[in-house]
């Protein structure tokens, strides 16, 4: 999950602050749009989705012109489109659909009808990046619309600092007095050395012993006034 | 490597906020309902006999299909709003349907099956007169479109013209009709108004006039609706003056005159209010029509005429019919008549359309609520039966633009509400408490404490106690009912005696208010409509204002909500005062208002019975209040030095305020002129009333304390310049406020333009224009401050504030034009807000505030650092998982409504347009519950295995404890 946002958000950084200039290309001609009447254009194009047939998507989409004035278009069963009466400007042309991602499309209509498509740039909007027209839409696959819940796994728990951090001393505890021989009567005698020479104050009692001591009494103790409880019930009952 | 931890660090806090929607919880607690608006054409797939499609053209400009089982939509395509995109006609012919949108400029034919285009032209400029197949030797090939100039031709395999040719003396000549019959020509009708009618025919193959007949007729007006061709190119037309109908054969080589029958000697009666109607049939278009034509009398009154050789003979007369219409299937065609049965009532009956006899076994009768309104609207779909007779299924469309499916005999299959695709406004009620939890908050009530001793309240307790313990076992036993059914069974019913209140206050009453004048109540779980109400007296293009006067917080009282309906062209007010649960109308009389009214506002203050005052301001500025009783007056005249309003005249760039006197007159105090030569006030916008603000400041990197002003009485005012041009057009945002009148702020955006979008809510602005220089999308976002120090910390006065607030502004790139924009809303203002921006896609993206602050830094420092700005960046990033509707996408989006819930975490949002979604949001995510992926297996599975593991190591330590005494 978060890779991934890192990811797509350092994209969108990334043009901000390196917009990296291409020339402003001089408006040359593509194509000109067929004229319809006065000076009302019509842009064209094409919108692909890999793998799938157009029967079964273009339903639920539309085409979205949008400028100084919007307009709509449809998409015809084979997948291409054309939005009709659209007077000259500068318009983003961008299929939209709920189940299909597409990037969308400057497109410059001069006064004359020529016509050229580039990339979408709003931060530096005089940038030209040429795109062929009539346009060549590409479905970059399903929007992702969810995140993904984090689940609970074993390798996310082992693989965890803190885990790690107490799983290999206890390794190391349970491991190593087999790796080292302690039947060595040698062996013994100097690691029992070592382990005087560890604990500085022979004096001091040891913690675990003094826990099972505590413990011990406790359980003593208990079981001792429960055999009372029994005697005095008994004695009750005399 | 440090700004990449710390980037990090943002983009975490970042998903953190982020709304995003796990993709289990779809449909979890989200609705859609979709809608296609009022019916303008209907037709039935009737290619066979099995179809089960209707295909809907509507005044919303949209065209969509209709699954004829359910009602539900199986493809709807959505046009431009507006004369654009407005459907001129719709025809359908085997699987092609064919439109003619914003008035004749596109020809567009659609593949029926699957909702794509198959193709598209544009046809030359000219206003749309009609339209219609033209069929040659049993097949229809072409469409012809008859425009106010000209007619043209087109193939209807791929829309190229084959032939256009203008049409005669069209300035004066009213060119309405088109006719073909199947014979290789095409004739046009026209008429010059009180003078004559003219008929030209055409040639099929290239357009050549063939003849061209001009016939004298001083009584004609208009072709339409009084004239229809019949039987073999026969013209009838219907002159209500003269009580006559005149003929005239179309086809005729010479000059002739039409000529005239008398109604009387068809036998007819005749009512005064005479508006002919003709309606005659054409199965199809390569034929000739039938001899057969209903002629409308009155109101509810038909006749079955019949055209013979030379004369009109009179098959049935139809006394008590509402609506009628003709039906084809195979060779047969059977008139279709409906008339009311009863008050509730309406029974179809369907007749030989060549005798007029009756059918056996025809009637369908099915009940419709008499409070929706008449039906306006038939569409018949007949079919022949294995046994060969004619069985049917009928559309009726009603005046609350509902649509009724009826099937056989009388059974409705489905009914859509279609006046729900055009919501005006809306309000979220709370809903009632159940009788159990009343019972408690009865109990409580300051009246029983006092009547009550003490003995009396503890049994009081007692017994409302065990009230809640049996609730709870109920509730318990549901629940394990429920478990034990399968999952598919268990139906989430809501229906208006199980309504109440949850433990959250999730659920609430939708009260929807469309544009027809139909009221709503939506239950808001599952979208189920609970009650309407249609009000049959609403003018088209009133504007409406809906106020909750009294919320269900006052049990016993009723809630209460207030409608106030404005007439367009007078500016006269109705109310219409009811109950938001159950949609009845209240028996309190709403005050007779004479005058125009101005302005509205609801007041705090509270009458006897816990109604909020509704305060109504005239042309003459004189101020009515509702409810009205003794002591609301008396207490308006205590408060009504402190009671301020505005008013707006955008014609004349004023905008004034004034006081509440005590006599209920007012006066003037302030007003502020905005040149209209220069710019227009387009929209004015205070804070919400129900609007909570938790934090009185922020908490800088440096410790201090920045406060907010939070000025309740801050007005925003959005101008746009009345120059165009786009060098010179600019947008202003002034923030006035609303007591004094004092502008305390001013933003110009020069070189930017409408439409404006703007949130303003706490102590910000959020506003978003187009920029005309660099032709995209901008927002801008007004933050307000007091500083490091507060004024007077305890209370606000407009009066009172000598120092002007601090503004900061920031503007950002917004990747795409926007259709909607709003702030989400909590109970108590703790949880961050967001703001919802509808996309033209239909999507509803929540993005957080803090994208849209002004104190983002250009380069991050330690201390913006601490205070988790993010750094400034130019565009605003729209990210798919931000959309709160996931591919539910909202058509048209016109409002979003938020409403705070019960849990400080939620808010519920409702978007409508053509459709409506609903949803809940969590801007700060659910802090408050646990999540619904809470893992209870892990939590219950752990602590069952520490319990066990220390049994186990307890019965260890004992044995060897054991076992070391033995030692």
């Amino acid at each position: 999950m978060l890779p991934r946002s890192t990811t797509s958000l350092f994209c969108v950084l990334f043009q901000a602050l390196s917009a990296v200039s291409q020339g402003l290309g001089e408006f040359e001609t593509v194509s000109v749009g067929a004229p319809v009447n006065g000076d009302r254009f019509r842009i064209e194009g094409r919108a692909v989705v890999t793998d799938i047939k157009p029967h079964d998507w273009v339903c639920t989409a539309r085409v979205l012109v949008e400028g100084e004035e919007d307009h709509v278009g449809f998409l015809k069963t084979d997948g291409s489109f054309a939005v009709n009466d659209v007077p000259s400007g500068s318009y983003v042309v961008e299929i939209v659909s709920p189940a299909y991602k597409f990037e969308p499309v400057r497109v410059d209509i001069t006064s004359k009808g020529k016509m050229r498509a580039r990339m979408v740039n709003f931060i530096k909007t005089s940038e030209v990046v040429r795109l062929p027209y009539p346009l060549q839409m590409r479905s970059s696959g399903p929007p992702n619309y969810f995140i993904k819940r984090e689940t609970w796994g074993w390798t996310d728990f082992l693989m965890n600092p803190m885990v790690m951090m107490m799983v290999l001393p206890l390794l190391i505890i349970v491991l190593l007095p087999k790796v080292v021989n302690t039947s060595d009567p040698e062996m013994r005698r100097e690691m029992e050395q070592s382990m005087n020479m560890l604990n500085p104050n022979p004096e001091l009692p040891d913690v675990s012993e003094f826990m099972t001591k505590l413990f011990s009494t406790k359980g003593s103790g208990k079981s001792g006034s429960s055999i009372k409880a029994g005697k005095s019930g008994q004695l009750k009952r005399r | 490597m440090a700004a990449m931890v710390n980037w990090l660090v943002f983009l975490f806090g970042l998903v953190c906020l982020s709304a995003a929607v796990f993709e289990d919880q779809a449909g979890k607690f989200d609705w859609r309902q979709q809608y296609v608006g009022k019916v303008q054409f209907a037709y039935f797939d009737s290619q066979t006999q099995a179809s089960k499609k209707l295909l809907v053209a509507t005044e919303q400009n949209v065209i969509a299909s209709l699954n004829s089982r359910n009602g539900d939509i199986i493809w709807r395509q959505v046009d431009k709003t507006g004369p654009e995109g407005h459907i001129d006609t719709f025809l359908v012919h085997g699987q092609d349907a064919i439109t003619v949108s914003g008035n004749g400029r596109l020809l567009r034919s659609w593949e029926t099956t699957i909702g794509g285009l198959n193709w598209e032209t544009v046809l030359d400029t000219g206003s749309f007169q009609s339209a219609g197949f033209v069929g040659v030797q049993d097949s229809v090939k072409y469409v012809a479109i008859l425009k106010k100039t000209a007619i043209s031709l087109h193939y209807l395999s791929n829309g190229h013209q084959k032939w256009v040719e203008s049409l005669l003396d069209s300035e004066t000549v009213q060119y309405e009709v088109v006719y073909s019959g199947g014979s290789g020509l095409v004739s046009v009708l026209g008429v010059v108004p009180h003078s004559h009618l003219t008929i030209t025919t055409y040639n099929l193959e290239d357009g050549k006039i063939m003849k061209q007949v001009s016939v004298e007729a001083l009584w004609l007006e208009s072709l339409k609706p009084g004239c229809a061709v019949v039987r073999d190119g026969v013209l009838v037309c219907a002159d209500p003056a003269s009580r006559s109908l005149y003929t005239l054969k179309l086809e005729e080589e010479h000059e002739q005159e039409m000529r005239q029958v008398l109604l009387q000697s068809l036998d007819v009666e005749l009512s005064d209010g005479f508006q002919p109607h003709v309606l005659a049939t054409q199965p199809s278009p390569a034929q000739h029509p039938n001899a057969e034509f209903f002629l409308q009398l009155g109101p509810d009154h038909h006749i079955l005429l019949q055209l013979g050789d030379d004369a009109i003979a009179p098959l049935r007369d139809f006394q008590q019919a509402l609506l009628v219409s003709f039906a084809t299937t195979g060779e047969k065609t059977v008139a279709v008549v409906m008339s009311p049965k009863n008050e509730t009532a309406y029974s179809i009956n369907l007749f030989s359309a060549d005798s007029g006899r009756r059918l056996l076994e025809t009637t369908t009768t099915f009940n419709h609520d008499p409070s929706g309104g008449k039906p306006e609207r038939l569409c018949v779909h007949a079919f022949l039966k294995k046994d060969d007779s004619v069985g049917y299924r009928v559309l009726v469309q009603t005046e609350d633009h509902a649509l009724i499916f009826v099937q056989q005999p009388g059974r409705v299959l489905w009914i859509r509400e279609e006046a729900l695709a055009e919501v005006v406004t809306m309000e979220m009620v709370d809903l009632p408490l159940t009788g159990t939890q009343a019972e408690l908050e009865g109990e409580f009530g300051k009246k029983a404490a006092i009547q009550d001793g003490l003995l009396g309240m503890v049994l009081k307790r007692l017994s409302s106690q065990l009230i809640v313990l049996q609730s709870w076992m109920a509730h318990l036993w549901k629940m394990f009912c429920d478990a034990r059914q399968p999952r598919s069974l268990v139906k989430n019913e809501v229906t208006i005696e199980t309504l109440a209140r949850d433990e959250f206050n999730l659920q609430k009453m939708m009260v929807m208010v469309t544009a027809s004048g139909k009221l709503f109540g939506i239950e808001s779980s599952f979208g189920t409509i609970l009650w309407k109400h249609f009000l049959q007296k609403v003018q088209p293009g009133s504007s409406f204002k809906l106020v909750v006067q009294r919320t269900t917080a006052h049990f016993p009282h009723p809630p209460q909500c207030t409608l106030i309906i404005k007439d367009k062209d007078t500016g006269l007010i109705t109310l219409h005062v009811f109950n938001p649960i159950f949609g009845k109308r209240s028996h309190i009389t709403p005050p007779s208002l004479g005058r125009p009214i101005l302005q509205s506002l609801l007041l705090p203050l509270m009458d006897q019975d816990y109604a909020k005052v509704l305060l109504l301001i005239d042309n003459e500025y004189k101020v009515t209040a509702f409810p009205s009783t003794k002591r609301v007056l008396q207490q308006l005249q205590e408060m009504a030095s402190s009671v301020f309003f505005y008013l707006v005249d955008s014609d004349q760039g004023k905008l004034s305020g004034f006081r509440l006197c005590r006599d209920l007159t007012t006066e003037l105090i302030w007003e502020v002129v905005i040149p209209t030569e220069v710019q227009r006030i387009v929209a004015v916008k205070g804070k919400r009333a129900n609007e909570h603000v938790h934090s009185q400041g922020r908490v800088m990197g440096d410790r201090s304390v920045l406060y907010k002003y939070l000025n309740p009485n801050l007005l925003a005012v959005v101008t746009e310049s009345s120059d165009l041009h786009p060098e010179r057009s600019f947008v202003g945002m002034y923030l006035i406020d609303g007591v004094t009148g004092r502008i305390i702020h001013e933003a110009v955006q020069r070189k930017a333009r409408g439409p404006v979008y703007f949130v303003h809510s706490e102590n910000w602005v959020v506003y978003q224009y187009w920029n005309t220089k660099s032709r995209r999308n901008e927002f801008s976002v007004l933050e307000l401050y007091e500083g490091t120090e507060q004024y007077n910390s305890t209370a606000f006065s407009s009066l009172d504030r000598p120092l002007t607030p601090q503004v900061l502004q920031q503007s950002y790139i917004f990747p795409s034009t926007i259709s909607q924009l709003e702030a989400t809303i909590t109970e108590k203002g703790i949880t961050s807000r967001h703001l919802l921006v509808g996309l033209p896609s239909g999507a509803i993206l929540s993005l957080p505030k803090m994208f849209l602050d002004p104190r983002r830094p250009e380069v991050p420092s330690e201390q913006s650092r601490e205070e988790n700005l993010i750094p400034y960046a130019p565009e605003i990033p729209i990210r798919s998982e931000w959309f709160i509707n996931y591919n539910q996408t909202v058509s048209r989006a016109k409002g979003i409504y938020t409403a705070p819930s019960g849990l400080e975490s939620t808010c519920l949002v409702v978007a409508y347009g053509l459709d409506i979604y609903q949803t809940r949001v969590y801007p700060s995510k659910q802090f408050d519950v646990l999540n619904d992926d809470y893992d209870y297996m892990l939590i219950s599975s752990v602590l069952f295995g520490l319990v066990f593991a220390t049994m186990i190591s307890k019965r260890l330590a004992q044995v060897k404890l054991l076992n070391r005494a033995w030692r």
